[in-house]
């Protein structure tokens, strides 16, 4: 394997390359493919983050690409087209299978055409919506798109737009049809007990046997990343919680985390010890609620309750020092919005012999049951190659043998000087993504108790300035979720409001991942797949 | 005895006799009992509802039901009324003749079923000479019911839900079935009341430990798994098909699935407590020493130990359905056709061994 | 053969014990808190964001300046600071506090109102019954009536330097 400087090398003679926070490559649409291509067969096979931008002048797409062996390695490439017009640039879904959706959500915002991407539908907004709402020059008058009030089907989602060049180089495009006539397609969602969320699924069968599922998004949809735009950054932070509100402290930090480095603060070594400690909690609160959903989409509605009943402490343990439980609020850029509780040590104390208690307990009701693992011990195998293509993060990937754990591949807070493993499975089955969870809590609780012992005694803030406001460039930030590599990607024009902000979503691509896993699986194994992996709406749709 | 029931239906049936003509009596007697049997039904059905929802509760960690009444003991009532007072919705693109007879099939099928079970000393109200066979026969009509309905429903959800349920009963049924003749071979018959009376001295599953141990066992799964409850619901598994076959029904219509649902869990435990453990015998030890005890036991009456007999395996149903996860349809068709089965049948040929030998 | 034995039984073992712990905590004390009966004995966390307040002293007199920085910071307009002229007996003219308007219905509990607050005139209180019948009783005036700024002996220096930022920030909206 090669570094990123022996990459650049190769690949960019003649392009320009700027050495920012990671090494940028700057390239016109027709150029594009072609580097690709290199990037690609140079080892950079995952897509971690898809990003359109409008520039005023023209429109962009960024894309931040690292590779699954080799540690630090990330490149990015700006591709931008010459004009407001001209807004073709070549798909790389063939390379990298994440951009599939990344490509849709661009085309969605953005209206870039994305050539012979083979399934060019808008993925958040409905087909008939009028506009591309992040462009800058975007008009929000209700009158252009008024609400529907009639009930209305979901057809209009099954015609698959492929865009390409014919002979004399003028866009085409041509349809082809989502599902065959005849296939029995049955809707799973928006409104199902087992969706976790408003995702809607359509699934195709042959009898119980699935054929094929398109996950429909869109349906929490709150236009997160444009409303960033309009925000100031210490407002954007509560808005980070209400992505994936189930790790909400951890994307917070990330937000937190990407300001901080752009603005130079230096962290109290304190506040990045009780950060470190929230984010592990919030994990394990998250894991155990996984833990206990999988269960209970299984039919064991026992053990959920004893998931919840365990998450529950966690909660306490942070209204007692953040003020909310599910929004906890505590990070803010610069530290903690305050010292942590006199009782919060204790409390944490006592958890983490309890958890302990229970994983036991857990794995007697529950992996042991020769029921539930017959149904999750061979099912849904996600191959490495297949997780590394998807962009499938976080425990999902792990259980496939991916080493994807941001804490360990790019270390951020601290993380470096805790002594903590990387659990790895290999199969990938849904046995192994259930397994995993359970094993991270074990190392989650093994992190806290290093750093509950000893924290520093330096202070919770550092010093801020009144306003913020980050200094003109680019920052991208990832961290390790409970669902996987979060990224959150900041361009500043120097104003106290960001001028474009993305959030890299892991549940998006664990979604992408219904598909390949479930084909050829029963009805049952689907709604059990899609537990395993974890994933939850609020996130993918932002 | 005084607090056998079995005297006051004698004199009731002695009075009735004798200042009217046969045929009046026993058409009053016909209709007394089935208000009577109807009455239970439903009874048994609220306190298998409460029941269930306070244990369930406290497996959970939970309370359960506590805001209505005493212990929420009103709960019920309250449910009941609810579910009464609901709207029918009307489904437009349904088959309405089926849609409509098949809550009827369901709800007919367990009662009949119900109607057979011998309560205690003397209180048998369908008592023949194929009794079991008739129990066997009847409650497979209920299948009917969730065939019909998941059919003409118009839905995609109740269709799987039914086709899946139809496949889970029709195979349970079998094993079900070879567990029972496995005791009829013991029994020598196939009246209930020739088989409760054959236990007086040593319920059957003492007479025949080890066939009738095993057959025990695979009734109640088998049993388990005709009632449609976890880790078997898969006809109605709720976190895939929303509600399976009753997805479209409402009110009342949907109350009286939930009823038949309920009622099968009480009915599966009543035969497996007339053909196991003795119906309302009460518990005996045949021995010289022991004449205290069984008169103790003696002083307990029939209905008491039948009621006391199919309560305890209804916690022991609850108790396996708020522990497990659910079988996937051809992991349920495996257990049914490669382990039950092929067990049941030797159980049966071992039974009948065991017959021949003592 | 022999190992399709060995698996039934274990998976009865398994089976078994996955019910013993079922009835383990069948037998423990339920985790429900019967939630209004314990209203008098519960605990709440003291940080628990349940509400914005403005704690007025005895002489029904509270904090606030009405410098609105709160209002500034909050990102969903929950906060509505207005306020008047008036003329001090000395004859200056003096911005005080004529109406601090709260809608409970749009506050996500960030927070930063309260973080924000150069006088600490607003505080989060622990409760958490909001439920009302109509939404415009959700909109609530939390300075008092006839309530009025607490003197101070000593004006931090502090303040004055919140106040100059306060203005930059003002023209840049």
């Amino acid at each position: 394997m090669k570094k990123t400087k022996d990459i650049i090398s190769s690949v960019a003679s003649g392009l320009t390359v700027e050495e920012q926070q990671y090494p940028t490559i700057t390239v016109e649409p027709k150029q594009w493919r072609k580097l690709a291509e290199k990037l690609k067969a140079n080892g950079l096979d995952v897509l971690l983050n898809l990003t359109g931008i409008d520039y005023k002048d023209c429109l962009g797409v960024i894309y931040h690409l690292t590779s699954s062996i080799e540690k630090n390695t990330m490149v990015v490439v700006k591709v931008k087209t010459p004009d407001y017009e001209d807004i073709a640039i070549p798909s790389v879904y063939d390379l990298w299978e994440s951009a599939n959706l990344y490509e849709r959500e661009a085309y969605d915002f953005y209206g870039i055409k994305f050539v012979n991407h083979p399934d060019l539908r808008r993925i958040f907004l409905r087909a008939d919506w009028n506009g591309y709402p992040f462009r800058k020059d975007y008009d929000a008058n209700p009158a252009l798109n008024p609400i529907p009030l009639v009930n209305q089907t979901v057809d209009d989602m099954e015609d698959m737009p492929t865009l390409s060049f014919d002979k004399e180089g003028k866009l085409i495009t041509k349809h082809h049809q989502l599902f065959e006539n005849g296939e029995y397609v049955v809707n799973i969602g928006p409104q199902h007990p087992a969706t976790h969320g408003v995702l809607h699924l359509r699934v195709s069968l042959d009898g119980e046997i699935i054929k094929k599922v398109d996950p429909n998004f869109g349906y929490i949809h709150r236009g997160i990343e444009k409303m960033c735009e309009s925000k100031t950054y210490p407002q954007i932070l509560q808005l980070t919680e209400r992505l994936d509100y189930l790790s909400g402290t951890m994307n917070r930090h990330a937000f937190c985390l990407c300001c901080e480095k752009a603005l130079g603060l230096e962290i109290p070594k304190r506040a990045e010890a009780v950060r470190i400690i929230f984010d592990e909690l919030t994990r394990i609160a998250s894991h155990l609620l996984g833990w206990g959903c999988m269960c209970m989409d299984m039919g064991s509605i026992t053990a959920f309750i004893y998931g919840m009943r365990d998450r529950e402490k966690i909660m306490d343990i942070f209204e007692e020092t953040g003020g909310g439980r599910l929004m906890v609020g505590y990070n803010v850029i610069g530290g903690l919005a305050n010292d942590i509780h006199p009782k919060f040590i204790d409390q944490v104390k006592e958890f983490i012999p309890y958890m302990r208690k229970m994983l036991k307990e857990y794995h007697i009701l529950f992996t042991n049951n020769p029921i539930a693992k017959g149904r999750m011990e061979k099912m849904g195998i996600l191959s490495m190659d297949k997780a590394v293509s998807l962009g499938v993060t976080g425990p999902s990937g792990r259980a496939s043998g991916w080493a994807c754990d941001v804490r360990k591949i790019e270390p951020y807070a601290g993380y470096d000087k805790i002594d903590f493993e990387q659990v790895l499975f290999e199969t990938g089955d849904t046995f192994d993504r259930y397994l995993i969870r359970l094993k991270e809590i074990e190392q989650s609780l093994k992190i806290i108790e290093q750093l509950i012992n000893n924290l520093p005694d330096d202070g919770f803030k550092a010093k801020t300035p009144a306003i913020i406001k980050l200094p003109a460039g680019e920052y991208y930030q990832r961290v390790e979720n409970a669902r996987g590599d979060f990224g959150v990607y900041i361009n500043s024009t120097g104003d106290k409001n960001p001028y474009r902000v993305k959030f890299r979503s892991p549940c998006m691509t664990l979604i992408s991942a219904l598909d390949p896993l479930c084909q050829n699986e029963k009805i049952a194994d689907l709604i059990m797949i899609g537990a395993s992996l974890d994933y939850v709406i609020p996130c993918a749709d932002r | 005895m005084s607090l056998e029931l079995e005297n006051v239906v004698k004199l009731a049936h002695d009075g009735l006799t004798s200042s009217l003509p046969g045929w009046a009596a026993a058409a009053i007697e016909y209709v007394l009992v089935g208000v009577l049997l109807l009455a239970l039904y439903c009874v048994l059905a609220l306190i298998l509802i409460f029941l269930e929802r306070k244990i369930c509760a406290r497996f959970q960690c939970r309370l359960g039901p506590n805001r209505v009444g005493p212990w929420g003991s009103l709960q019920l009532i309250a449910d009941m009324v609810k579910i009464l007072l609901k709207e029918i919705v009307k489904i437009s693109k349904s088959d309405k003749l089926l849609y409509y007879v098949a809550i009827f099939l369901a709800i007919i099928g367990s009662f009949c079923t119900f109607g057979a079970l011998q309560f205690g000393k003397g209180l048998a109200c369908i008592d023949f000479n194929v009794g079991i066979f008739y129990i066997l026969a009847i409650s497979s009509l209920g299948v009917i019911g969730i065939l019909l309905a998941g059919w003409s429903s118009n839905n995609k959800y109740t269709l799987i839900g039914a086709m899946r349920s139809g496949a889970q009963l029709i195979s349970y049924e079998l094993s079900a079935g070879i567990s029972i003749l496995t005791m009829v071979i013991l029994a020598g018959s196939l009246n209930i009341s020739d088989i409760i009376n054959g236990q007086e001295n040593a319920w059957f599953i003492f007479q025949a430990p080890l066939p009738a141990l095993i057959a025990f066992i695979i009734y109640l799964i088998a049993g388990h798994a005709e009632t449609n409850r976890g880790p078997f619901d898969l006809p109605e598994a709720e976190s895939e098909l929303t509600a399976g076959y009753h997805t479209e029904y409402s009110g009342i219509q949907y109350g009286f699935f939930y009823l038949a649902e309920y009622l099968n869990m009480f009915i599966i435990a009543g035969v497996a407590t007339t053909v196991f453990l003795g119906g309302w015998q009460p518990f005996h030890i045949h021995a010289d020493w022991a004449s205290g005890f069984n008169h103790v036991m003696d002083y307990i009456p029939s209905y008491i130990w039948f009621l006391g007999k199919a309560f305890s395996l209804v916690l022991l149903s609850l108790w396996v359905r708020w522990t497990f996860p659910r079988l996937r349809i051809d992991q349920l068709l495996h257990l049914e056709w490669k382990i039950l089965m092929p067990i049941s049948l030797l159980n049966m040929l071992v039974m009948a061994v065991w017959v021949l030998i003592f | 053969m022999i190992q399709y034995i060995k698996d039934l039984f274990s998976g009865i073992w398994n089976l078994l014990q996955g019910m013993k712990i079922t009835m383990i905590n069948f037998i423990r004390k339920p985790i429900t808190e019967c939630y209004p009966e314990n209203r008098g004995t519960k605990v709440y966390a003291e940080r628990f964001r349940g509400e914005l307040t403005m704690p007025h002293n005895a002489n029904n007199e509270h904090k606030c300046t009405g410098c609105g920085i709160c209002q500034m910071n909050c990102p969903n307009g929950t906060i509505t600071v207005k306020t008047k002229q008036i003329t001090t007996d000395d004859g200056k003219t003096k911005k005080i506090l004529d109406q601090y308007l709260y809608d409970l219905g749009s506050c996500t509990f960030c927070g930063l109102c309260t973080m924000g607050c150069p006088q600490k005139a607003i505080v989060w209180s622990n409760n958490f019954e909001h439920s009302v019948y109509r939404r415009a009783t959700l909109v609530k005036q939390l300075n008092k009536e006839g309530s009025k700024l607490e003197e101070k002996k000593v004006v931090a220096p502090q303040q004055e330097e919140k106040k100059v930022i306060n203005s930059n920030t003002n023209q840049q909206q």
